[in-house]
Parts: structure tokens; C-alpha cells; sequence
């Protein structure tokens, strides 16, 4: 029903097996600039991930990033993995802040693979973790993937 | 002190256009170079129909797309300077395409305050049930906010 006909296939459903994992994706250290950058794009200008001071008086530690561009990481992962048009689902829960100069790494795992009207499905776990293995999210995705025919 | 008889409560829907140049806008922030974002022609190039949107794309829209988002939380009772974001979650039930028009809906679906040892904690769910013009669902983006008292 979720067919985008339009979408090239980047995995099939034959080539994906539990306990697979996901190719890792390490991401530049976060930088203020980029937290500007991703304030504007996404329209969540809440200062507190823009205006260090705001972070001192609220207790963060400086300024800390968005978690939904941690979130944003996780969704590269994913992209680069099964391309966009395969996602159904995918959710994340926020762990802990992410700090300026942090260097995130995205992981996953393939936990499921199933058929239902005979597409195929992988579902998984991601995470985002820094460069002292700290999570600062995880969560799950499901995809639906073509059959090799 | 979260107050349970908003549980259920739905907004006015929200209309806003879906945009290349958000999507393109969102990807560059997040530091993902894939071309299928830049632009239709390298989309198509590589085998979409259009730019594909961003698997964090949604967060644009509840912040773009629905203006009047902070003033619905607060008429919740919701303290929206304190507020952390706890997570997200999205199931993508049809394409989304540049140039769709969405409408989407907020309810409150949950709420619960919860004693911590540093105080009291208000944990909410709010769900935005997404449709295009043609009234088909399309995308339906599910957050728990933590507001800290």
C-alpha cells in the first residue's frame, strides 16, 4: 500500500539477515555552527542550544544539541542503509545531552525479518553513542524491502 | 502538576506545503551530503520520482508547519521552558512528496506527573496525525516531552 514506485532499491529482502549489522556511520564532531545551522532548518530555536548562557543558568553545562539532530544522525544511518522510501517506522528515545565537539557514531542491529502480503520487512535497533560510548539515543526501525526476483 | 483532563484533547489542524528546499535544508544541517537530497534533477538521477523526504523530516513540519505549536502547549498548562524532550517516534504510512499539502492534527494522548528525587516531573504524549490533499494518512509522528517543575 506504501509502494513508492518512484524509489530505487538499495537492499533486498534476501540480502538482509538477523543479526546483521548495520554499516557504522561516525559523524563529524557537533559544532556550534551546526546547531545554528539545524535551529534554522528544523525551526526549534529554543536558545538553549544556540546561547551558552542560557545553559548556565539552567544547569546543562553550555550549550547542549538537539536531540532531533542526534535523532537527524540516526536517520542517516538508515538512509544510507535502506534509502528513505523504505522506512515505516522508526522512533527514538533520548538518553542523554550531547555537548559541543561530541562525536557521535550511529550503530544498528538487525533483530527481525518478516513478510506480511508478501512484502518484506527488517526491523531493527539503532543507537548514537560519543566518543566515550555514552548513548544518547536508541531506538528501533522497520523497513520494507523488495524481493530479488 | 500535569492536568489530566486535557488527556485527549485535539488542536486545530495546521495545512503547510511540503518543501524541497526544507528537505535539502534539514539534510545539509545534519551533515548528510547525499545528493538525493539537493535537488529533483540528482534525485531523479538516481532514481526518485522527487527529492525524498528527510527520515527526520516531520520535526520540520511540527515546528514550520504548525506556527501556533508552543501556544497550544502552553494553553495545555505545558511549561514550554522547561521542557526536555524524551522521544519520537514516526510511522510513515504513504509517500510524501515536494509540493504535497499536509494537514495535520495534535492530540494530547497521554500524561503523568512522576516524583523524582530532584522533584516532580510531568511526562506527556502528544500524537499529529498527518493527510495530504487527497485525505489519505500519510505520516503519523508520536513525542513525549518531560517537563521538569
Amino acid at each position: 500500500m506504501t509502494t513508492d514506485a518512484q524509489a530505487p532499491t538499495k537492499v533486498y529482502y534476501e540480502d538482509v539477515q538477523v543479526g546483521d549489522e548495520i554499516p557504522k556511520l561516525v559523524k563529524a564532531p557537533v559544532t556550534h555552527l551546526q546547531l545554528v545551522r539545524y535551529a534554522g532548518a528544523s525551526g526549534d530555536f529554543n536558545p538553549l542550544h544556540t546561547d551558552s548562557r542560557i545553559g548556565e543558568l539552567i544547569g546543562t553545562g553550555g550549550i547542549i544539541a538537539h536531540g532531533m539532530l542526534i535523532m537527524g544522525f540516526v536517520g542517516q544511518l538508515l538512509s544510507d542503509y535502506v534509502g528513505p522510501a523504505a522506512l515505516r517506522k522508526f522512533g527514538v528515545r533520548f538518553r542523554g545531552m550531547t555537548h559541543l565537539e561530541d562525536v557521535i557514531t550511529c550503530t544498528g542491529t538487525i533483530t527481525e525479518k518478516y513478510e506480511t502480503d508478501g512484502r518484506g520487512y527488517i526491523a531493527g535497533k539503532v543507537q548514537a553513542a560519543d566518543q566515550n560510548g555514552d548513548v544518547k539515543a536508541s531506538g528501533t526501525f522497520v523497513a520494507a524491502l523488495p524481493h530479488r526476483s | 502538576m500535569f492536568d489530566k483532563s486535557v488527556i485527549g484533547k485535539s488542536f486545530p489542524p495546521f495545512s503547510f506545503e511540503v518543501e524541497r528546499g526544507k528537505i535539502r535544508e534539514l539534510a545539509l544541517a545534519i551533515g548528510d551530503d547525499n545528493p538525493i537530497y539537493s535537488s529533483k534533477e540528482e534525485a531523479q538521477a538516481a532514481g526518485y520520482d522527487d527529492v525524498p523526504l528527510y527520515p527526520t523530516s516531520p520535526t520540520t513540519f511540527t515546528f514550520w508547519g504548525n506556527r501556533k505549536m508552543i501556544g497550544q502547549l502552553v494553553s495545555a498548562g505545558i511549561n514550554v521552558m522547561r521542557i526536555l524532550h524524551g522521544e519520537e517516534e514516526y510511522e510513515y504510512l504513504a509517500p510524501i512528496h515536494p509540493g504535497d499539502i499536509l494537514t495535520g492534527v495534535t492530540t494530547i494522548v497521554d500524561g503523568k506527573t512522576r516524583q523524582g528525587q530532584s522533584g516532580s516531573m510531568d511526562i506527556i504524549t502528544t500524537e499529529v496525525q498527518y493527510a495530504n490533499q487527497q485525505g489519505i494518512a500519510v505520516l503519523k509522528a508520536r513525542q513525549v516531552i518531560i517537563v521538569r517543575e
